[in-house]
């Protein structure tokens, strides 16, 4: 029976890319980088990441099904934005729920004019994007939102506070955000269809899967768990800042993609984007570590993104160069090189 | 299932579907039984296809009755389709690239333990399916990473695992080598003693003759008859499919040949073919042979250079070619016609004019300036001898039919004046009276001196144009045949690898 | 089997299509003065605020000629837009001292060098445009803030390059009778170089297949990875030609001074009917998508919309129009086949 590839070991680290990069930089980091290694400052790495790979969770999935969401990172900020600033009139349920639904509503809008008006994907979220930009400027009148009553520092505290070491309960709950995400794409049938859908729309269609509805779907996932991850976000600073989005687009596009996801669709995880985005924050913060301002910080993640997109691009076209060659061809051609070796 | 059935599996009485501007199938009606192995064939464009989507739910705008075992349905999606077991295997794969053989194979249907996926279950499933289809490779592989002919199979035991009733099988061996062939054959033996009604659509008449109980032929969107196999001769089916006899279809002309024009050695591209040499002359037509896949288009787009060779040489005129770019080979007087007329043949959005006038932009331009009026005479020229439908430059090509579309394509290359042009199926889909005016104006070019080298599956052709004949197979030369020795049969047995020495390998 | 579709929608369509921005150019103007009229809002029918709106839509303009190329090559947008105009800025600024001429030069080249490489990029590698760009757009903030520090910079008004630093402070004041300013003259002189180029040149030519479509114009042997490369080219030059205009005219370099360009080019070239599909539209629809966007703004100021309404307006406006554009397309059974 025909295995994958010829060079097994190239294919398994080729598939396990994502966890020996995580590895190398964990290890690299530990070693070298001052003040790392210790429980302080990886739970303060994770509590960053935890607001990202709620963000991961959705835009995986749209990436899955072969589409893009530039809209996340203004998601992020919206939600954060309406979660604090409605507090004082609806109170924090309230407000809560008005953000995430917010986020889905966007979720909608993006995934209706995918599905059903065929716009381009991230044409039609660079238009939210806009549209999302000016409601959160309107919204907040150009102010960070920030409350300091006594429940809200009730929350913060709580949402911070270490149950075991590494673990607080913001960080928990994306944990476990994350691993039902991976389980229900991993091990449930409606969870492969998204893989089927970015595979091939028309394989789906055929298998009698309705595309539309799980392009939408895809999308409001996206919309809820940026709005998820930004809430979680402000009620545990207490503040929403204008920027708090603001990366979040370029950080987690490139840990999706570094993570397997391919932009073409059909391949991937969420576990793995999350990986990746834990693996880019620590290359961040040894950044900080060793020295180096956050101007430089900011210059590296944009070269990182530039260097996947490439990556990903050049990947593509040999991969489509390669298509088709004939093993049996390819195997001739090892003969003769072995052959003029000998001679 | 068990028992044999006896009757009418599926009756498609009196339908007729239409495209804007056009109807492709014209008041059909259509029977086939229960464990029959019904044919069905016509030219490129008569409508077979079409009429097999009817069944596959793909229209919802049909006119006209379809029974399955007797009772009427309707047919308006693909999920309908299936539920009254129709199963489709298409001539373009339906598969998803990425995703794993086994979610492909059970794609809408993975078993379930509860609310999980019963992964065992669903890999030993899979299985069996390619087992049944003579496959034996791991069902986690994905799609990309496994050859051409092998997910031809993956989609021929993908849609015998939804356990269809009535199974449309469209060109199903055209990926496929001679083993893999008799393989399926098997298969369909198995399907009609089982009592399923088996579709079997074909350009290759002898697999008809081997398989099939009955043949329905259709022309021009209509049916033309339905006979039993046996009563019938290849010579009458194909005379019904053309309409008119085959012997005046190719008339030959004296060749003048000259010196020669072309000369390629020990070219290769790794992977795709290896170590091919040939010469062509002035005005002579070489026709290549080969299945799909024997690397006749590879060897097409690096001669043209659209693709680097990775060893070898060219030699054009006796100078060497050392094009990396197609702008260059084209400048050098090397054209070639592309297979696939709607991605990579035509701007579909643009008018006929600007499709003629595309490679040839630089030559109208002074300066950088360009002229359409310098260019206008020469495409009103070409419209008119190819006898193209409407005669209008302006036309956007998208709406014109496939045979006019595949004359303007031709056209574009006409207009460029080549010394060498190279036709990669120059009439795949098109109608017949198109296909006459296309090879008219081959003959011609010939006879004005350029060197032709025809790539075509279709063997009449092949045998009808060329000079000689070289047989390609599994990405090397294997053979060559002069006009004299070359008929449908020995090209056919010769590509798929039953004639003559294996060579070079 | 041919039918009568083409007519219709190509030659009539393509027509009312172009005059329709310009139609709906005049509607806004004529709801700006209804509304003057009416009294609802004052100051629309000045000559000064007109002054305004054509000088608004002149810098958005610049940069949508250039962008136009683009997308009419089937590539969307060029996100990096931003960044270019005010790294360019900050470049030019920090070279007056060495004089006008030099200063310009080197803002312009690298301008192309941005330019060449997003084209080598989208066109050779095939790269996701908008991603790449994108990407593009946050190097370059990064190269800004690493060289800059988060400062903005002013021209020194004192130092050794005294007289460049007037001309380069004054020259995009210059109003020609005193009335047109010179990025209008540079929009208008664009508006005509980029028409003539897009529809009389072998390069335009070559676009239009190129952006209908890629793989038949590369198997025409049309060298699309060269079209496309100068399509990107000419937007970072003229994204260039706009972000010095920009700092010229806020006289200080900064980091936002290209922000929203972007994304306002882009929704002036679909207004003015260049469909993101590529190898359909005109240089003259861009002008008027620009005067469009100038419009609406104004009206909306005057009725006292505040900037980040206008941009939700924008964001859905642009949502809309690439809706009908993409529902049109598809009606007519040419949606890229």
């Amino acid at each position: 029976m025909r295995k994958l590839g010829k060079n097994s070991l190239l294919a398994f680290g080729d598939k396990y890319r994502i966890y020996i990069l995580f590895a190398l930089v964990f290890a690299f980091m530990s070693l070298f980088a001052p003040r790392f290694f210790n429980v302080f400052n990886i739970t303060s790495i994770l509590k960053v990441i935890s607001m990202n790979a709620c963000v991961a969770i959705g835009f995986t999935v749209v990436m899955i099904c072969g589409q893009l969401d530039l809209s996340i990172g203004t998601v992020i900020t919206f939600a954060g934005v309406l979660a604090l600033g409605l507090k004082p009139a609806l109170g924090y349920a309230g407000s809560i729920a008005v953000a995430v639904v917010a986020g889905g509503l966007v979720g909608v809008l993006n995934g209706l004019l995918v599905a059903k008006a065929k716009i381009n994907s991230f044409i039609v979220t660079l238009g939210t994007m806009t549209v999302l930009q000016g409601a959160i400027y309107q919204f907040s009148g150009g102010n960070s939102i920030s409350v300091s009553t006594p429940d809200a520092f009730v929350i913060s505290d709580f949402l911070g506070k270490s149950l075991l070491p590494l673990l607080t309960p913001r960080i928990l709950i994306s944990l476990v955000l994350v691993l039902a995400m991976e389980a229900y794409l991993r091990r449930t049938r409606s969870g492969r269809n998204f893989y089927l859908v970015g595979g091939n729309r028309n394989t789906a269609w055929l298998a009698g899967i309705p595309t539309d509805k799980y392009t939408v779907a895809a999308f409001v996932l996206s919309g809820v768990g940026a709005a998820i991850g930004g809430v979680l976000s402000v009620l545990e600073s207490t503040a929403a800042t204008l920027k708090l989005g603001e990366n979040s687009l370029m950080y987690v596009i490139s840990a999706t993609i570094i993570g397997g996801t391919a932009m073409s669709g059909g391949k991937g995880g969420v576990l793995r984007s999350v990986v990746a985005i834990f693996t880019l924050e620590m290359l961040y913060t040894g950044v900080i570590l060793f020295g180096l301002g956050n101007e430089v910080k900011i210059f590296i993640a944009g070269l990182i993104l530039a260097y996947v997109v490439l990556y990903e691009a050049y990947a593509t076209y040999k991969h489509e160069n390669d298509l088709g060659r004939r093993p049996e061809l390819m195997k001739e051609l090892e003969a003769r090189r072995m052959a003029k070796e000998k001679a | 299932m068990e028992e044999r059935e006896i009757g009418l599996a599926l009756e498609m009485k009196r339908v007729s579907k239409r495209f804007p501007g056009t109807i492709a199938v014209d008041d059909v009606s259509f029977e086939v039984y229960a464990g029959e192995v019904h044919a069905l064939v016509g030219e490129n464009g008569a409508g077979k296809s079409t009429l097999m989507k009817m069944l596959a739910g793909s229209f919802d705008d049909y006119t006209g009755q379809i029974c399955i075992n007797g009772k009427e349905v309707k047919l308006h999606s693909p999920t309908q389709a299936k539920k009254y077991g129709i199963g489709m295997i298409y001539q373009e794969l339906s598969l998803a690239r990425p995703i794993s053989i086994i979610e492909n194979l059970l794609a809408g249907r993975l078993p379930r333990k509860g609310p999980l996926l019963d992964k065992a279950r669903a890999r030993s499933q899979a299985k069996g399916l390619l087992a049944h289809v003579g496959l034996d490779l791991d069902p986690e592989l994905p799609i990309e990473d496994i050859s051409q002919h092998e997910a031809q199979l993956v989609e021929i035991a993908k849609v015998l695992g939804n356990g269809p009733c009535i199974l449309v099988m469209d060109e199903p061996t055209s990926a496929l080598s001679r083993e893999e062939v008799e393989r399926l054959f098997q298969i369909i033996v198995q399907l009609k003693n089982r009592g399923i009604a088996v579709v079997y659509i074909s350009h290759h008449l002898p697999e008809i003759f081997r398989i099939a109980d009955r043949v329905t032929v259709m022309r021009d969107g209509k049916k033309i008859a339905t006979k039993p196999i046996g009563e019938v001769t290849r010579e009458e089916i194909v005379q019904m499919m053309v309409g008119r006899s085959v012997k005046e279809f190719y008339k030959r002309d004296e060749r003048k040949i000259g010196e020669t024009r072309l000369k390629v050695s020990g070219l290769s591209r790794f992977g795709f073919f290896h170590d091919v040499s040939f010469e062509a002359r002035r005005g002579e037509t070489l026709g290549i042979c080969g299945l799909s896949g024997a690397g006749r288009s590879e060897l097409a787009k690096v001669l043209a250079g659209l693709d680097r060779a990775d060893e070898g040489r060219i030699e054009l005129d006796g100078a060497e070619v050392r094009s990396g770019t197609m702008a260059d080979a084209l400048s050098r007087g090397i054209a070639y016609l592309t297979e696939d007329r709607k991605h990579e043949g035509l701007a579909l959005r643009l008018t006929v004019g600007e499709n003629i006038m595309a490679p040839i932009v630089d030559r109208l331009s002074s300066g950088s300036v360009f002229s359409k009026a310098k260019g206008a005479p020469l495409a009103a020229e070409l419209i008119g001898e190819l006898d193209i439908y409407p005669p209008d430059p302006e036309r956007t090509v998208g709406n014109l039919s496939g045979g006019n579309q595949q004359k303007v394509l031709l056209a574009k290359w006409l207009a460029s004046k080549p010394k060498v042009l190279i036709l990669d199926e120059p009439t795949r889909g098109v109608d017949i009276g198109a296909k006459m005016t296309i090879h008219s104006s081959i003959e011609k070019l010939a006879r004005e001196g350029c060197t032709v080298l025809l790539i075509s599956s279709d063997l009449p052709e092949l045998v009808g144009l060329s000079d000689r004949v070289m047989i390609m197979r599994k990405g090397h030369f294997t053979r060559e045949m002069g006009f004299g020795e070359c008929s449908e049969e020995s090209l056919l047995l010769a590509a798929n690898g039953a004639l003559g020495a294996e060579g070079g390998a | 089997m041919a039918d009568d579709r083409s007519l219709g929608s190509s030659s009539v369509g393509r027509l009312v299509s172009a005059a329709g921005v310009y139609g709906i150019a005049a509607l806004f103007l004529a709801v700006g003065a209804l509304l003057q009229a009416t009294g609802i809002i004052r100051g629309f029918l000045t000559i000064q605020n007109m002054l305004n709106i054509v000088d608004a839509a002149a810098l958005v303009g610049i940069v949508a000629v250039g962008m136009a190329f683009v997308t009419y090559s089937g590539h969307f947008a060029d996100m990096s837009v931003p960044t270019t105009m005010g790294f360019t800025g900050y470049v030019c600024i920090e070279l007056l001292r060495y004089g006008f001429i030099p200063a310009v030069i080197v803002a312009l080249a690298i301008g192309l060098l941005i330019g060449l490489m997003n084209g080598f990029v989208v066109g050779k590698l095939k790269a996701n445009p908008i991603i790449w760009t994108l990407a593009v757009n946050y190097v370059t903030m990064g190269v800004i803030r690493l060289i800059w520090v988060n400062k903005q910079i002013y021209p020194d008004m004192r130092g050794s390059g005294q007289k460049a630093v007037e001309l380069f402070d004054n020259i995009y004041r210059l109003r020609f009778f005193n009335l047109i300013g010179l990025p209008v003259v540079m929009l208008l002189v664009l508006v005509v170089a980029g028409q003539f180029v897009m529809t009389k040149t072998s390069f335009g030519v070559k676009l239009k297949l190129t952006g209908s479509s890629l793989r038949a114009a590369k198997f025409s042997g049309i060298s699309v990875e060269r079209v496309i490369t100068t399509a990107f080219v000419l937007t970072a030059l003229t994204a260039t030609i706009a972000g010095l205009a920009v700092t010229s005219l806020s006289r200080v370099g900064a980091w936002y001074n290209g922000a929203g360009y972007d994304f306002k080019a882009v929704t002036a070239i679909v207004i003015g009917g260049m469909t993101l599909a590529g190898g359909r539209g005109s240089i003259l629809g861009v002008l008027g998508g620009s005067l469009i966007i100038g419009l609406l703004n104004n009206v909306l100021t005057l009725l006292g919309v505040g900037t980040f309404s206008q941009d939700m307006i924008r964001g859905a406006i642009f949502i809309v129009v690439v809706g009908i554009n993409a529902k049109s397309l598809r009606s007519l059974g040419r949606d890229d086949a």
